[in-house]
């Protein structure tokens, strides 16, 4: 056996070999580009190339998260009339925001309300796990009539929560605001990012011999599915349920028009909260909406990476 | 292990035929190596043997059970890929003791069994390593021992070297090659490559347009193809119209007295380049190009009557620069005629 291990390390070294030799060139390259320097063109983009990137992602972040660091902080202020809020720290404004205030006119059931909304959220999720991942399956392994057509269709977001609202009402008029008509309308909206998200990790590898080797190997085609091609897509699957969970989340138009009866969804009460409620209040609401989101990534995350796997350790 | 018959095995897809009536039996334990242009059908015959595409048309029999409509789950082969296929979600150990999982073979003894073929294959130091991390050679004998496993009744290989480099192939070659003599695996070998299948196969079938050329040993392949594709495919070969006429071979350049074919008769003669060297011989020609290959220079020679040779000159005794007039001796031991029909 020792025999097998030597050549597998000079296999290694091979590799390590190869490396060498390419840094060799990069330094030569580097030289000869030196000698030229004075004759050569002040050259831009080697001078402050990485400077100039750093500094547009720096200020891409900062934007983008500012807005949500300074509403977080404002939502335990006691009143917002300058640049800054001031009064800290208050938690009045989590408190009404969340129905647990004491006194007139306080709100009711709104934590429920937001455990419904997130149950609404995971089954459309759920929903999309189970058909999603076939279909972006079928639309990578096989060849079919009309397949392109369908592959747009699918991964296109073409309809809009409003129309997708007003069409679930005409159609089924008793259960379109219901649980059920909710859960399916997130579902329906959110659909193309799952497969989107599955049918490139699929891509990503040699689908039609992976299956075909473990089917060799004894396994039926529907064990192959759960056990190899599943949690290879692993990936995508985690990634299409944080968008498909998120987005239907914060679906507001659809929420909206064929909501009639029950808990108030996520996105009602974050326009409620927003729309007519002190801004400080809104501020409590949009925090409010971050935590959970930010939640649920990371569960899923975790769920992601501790599920999926066969290997016996 | 088993012995592997296709019978007049047909497959259609719509009116194109991808493999046309082929005959063939892979013996218990050899090693056969199926080899052809792109398109010649080699792919769909291995898929066949699989289970993965059902004949049109004919039979497939392990020994002498028919398995042509059994699926390929319940087929017991061995699979490996050039693309290697292995699972990414599972450590190389969990790769190789899959099959066995399958099997219903119980934990201890696939981890075992698992290590032992990874030992074997020299890479037993990675088991417990996520596949991605190894080289592509060492992805390559994962896959090897993961097909051996299951103890395979055939072991397909469908251009497992191919995406490899030259060096890591040649040794791979050799080392595979021993392997399977060892453990005495009926094997079909696929490959585009005629010389990997030369080092590997105990025989080869020379494929073309779905139909069998030519099988035999790697030497009677080269040195009597069966016909002139056989002859251009494998190795480099001079084709040059032949008259034989009392026991007189005439090339046109050249006319020699051969004893094995004493009938009349018009052909193709197949000349080899090695079958040439430059001394003092009564073939004079113009050296046309010549390429420098390290144990060997491959020259083209132009002959007084327009024909182009090829010819493989030894480097270090036989000196010839392009634009030089050489003779040539031929060795017609090593000429081989196809009589045309």
């Amino acid at each position: 056996m020792t025999g097998e291990n030597r050549r597998t390390d000079d296999e290694t070294a091979t590799d390590g070999g190869t490396q060498t030799g390419r840094s060799e060139t990069t330094d030569t390259h580097r030289t000869s580009r030196e000698k030229r320097g004075g004759l050569h063109r002040f050259d831009v983009s080697s001078a402050f190339g990485r400077q100039a990137v750093t500094l547009v992602l720096a200020a891409t972040l900062t934007f983008l998260t500012l807005p949500i660091l300074v509403t977080v902080v404002a939502s335990f202020g006691t009143s917002w009339t300058g640049v800054i809020p001031t009064g800290y720290v208050n938690l009045d404004n989590w408190r009404t925001v969340l129905g647990l205030a004491e006194g007139i006119g306080v709100r009711q059931g709104v934590i429920r309300g937001l455990a419904y909304s997130a149950g609404l959220a995971t089954a459309g999720m759920v929903i999309n796990i189970v058909v999603g991942v076939p279909i972006a399956y079928s639309l990578v392994r096989y060849d079919f009539f009309a397949k392109d057509w369908i592959n747009t269709l699918a991964i296109l977001p073409i309809v809009p929560g409003v129309i997708l609202a007003i069409a679930f009402l005409r159609m089924y008029p008793e259960r379109g605001g219901s649980t059920f008509g909710l859960i399916i309308g997130y579902a329906l909206l959110k659909s193309p990012f799952m497969v989107l998200t599955v049918q490139s990790s699929l891509q990503s590898m040699n689908l039609q011999q992976i299956e075909e080797s473990a089917r060799s190997l004894g396994a039926s085609w529907i064990r192959t599915f759960l056990t190899v091609i599943v949690p290879n897509a692993k990936d995508g699957i985690i990634a299409g349920s944080i968008i498909t969970w998120t987005l239907a989340a914060a679906e507001f138009n659809f929420t909206y028009i064929v909501h009639s009866a029950g808990p108030r969804p996520f996105s009602l009460f974050l326009f409620e909260n927003i729309t007519r409620s002190p801004v400080l209040q809104g501020a409590a609401a949009v925090s409010v909406y971050f935590l959970i989101v930010t939640a649920v990534i990371v569960l899923l995350q975790r769920v992601g990476k501790a599920g999926f796997t066969t290997v016996e350790r | 292990m088993s012995e592997v018959t296709l019978d007049s095995l047909t497959k259609r897809y719509d009116e194109e035929v991808a493999v046309d009536g082929i005959d063939l039996t892979v013996r218990d334990g050899e090693v056969l190596g199926v080899i052809g242009p792109s398109g010649c059908g080699k792919t769909t015959t291995l898929r066949t043997i699989a289970g993965f595409e059902t004949p049109t048309e004919g039979r497939v029999l392990f020994d002498d059970d028919d398995v042509t409509h059994v699926p390929p789950e319940d087929r017991n082969v061995g699979l490996v890929f050039q693309s290697y296929a292995l699972f990414n979600n599972m450590s190389v150990l969990d790769n190789v003791a899959f099959g066995l999982k399958m099997q219903g073979v119980d934990k201890e003894e696939r981890r075992d069994r698992a290590n032992e073929l990874l030992e074997l294959v020299g890479i037993g130091e990675h088991a417990e390593k996520d596949p991605r991390q190894l080289s592509g050679g060492q992805q390559q004998r994962v896959g090897l021992a993961r097909a051996l496993a299951i103890e395979p009744r055939i072991l397909l290989l469908d251009e497992p070297m191919t995406g490899l480099d030259a060096k890591l192939k040649k040794r791979l070659e050799e080392e595979i090659g021993s392997l399977l003599d060892e453990l005495n695996v009926t094997t079909l070998y696929v490959t585009h490559d005629q010389e990997e299948a030369m080092v590997m196969c105990d025989r080869i079938a020379v494929l073309n347009d779905g139909r069998i050329e030519q099988i035999g040993t790697p030497a009677e392949i080269y040195e009597r193809p069966a016909n002139a594709f056989v002859a251009d495919f494998v190795g480099t070969s001079n084709a040059v119209s032949a008259t034989i006429e009392d026991g007189r071979m005439d090339l046109g350049f050249a006319t020699y007295d051969i004893d094995d074919i004493p009938e009349t008769a018009e052909g193709t003669a197949i000349v080899r380049p090695g079958d040439f060297r430059v001394g003092e011989g009564d073939i004079e020609g113009v050296v046309r190009d010549r390429y420098y290959l390290g144990d060997r220079v491959r020259a083209r020679i132009e002959l007084p009557n327009g024909d182009l040779v090829t010819v493989a000159l030894d480097p270090s005794t036989e000196n010839a620069r392009t634009g030089d007039t050489v003779s040539l001796v031929l060795d017609p031991s090593g000429v081989h005629v196809l009589r045309s029909e």
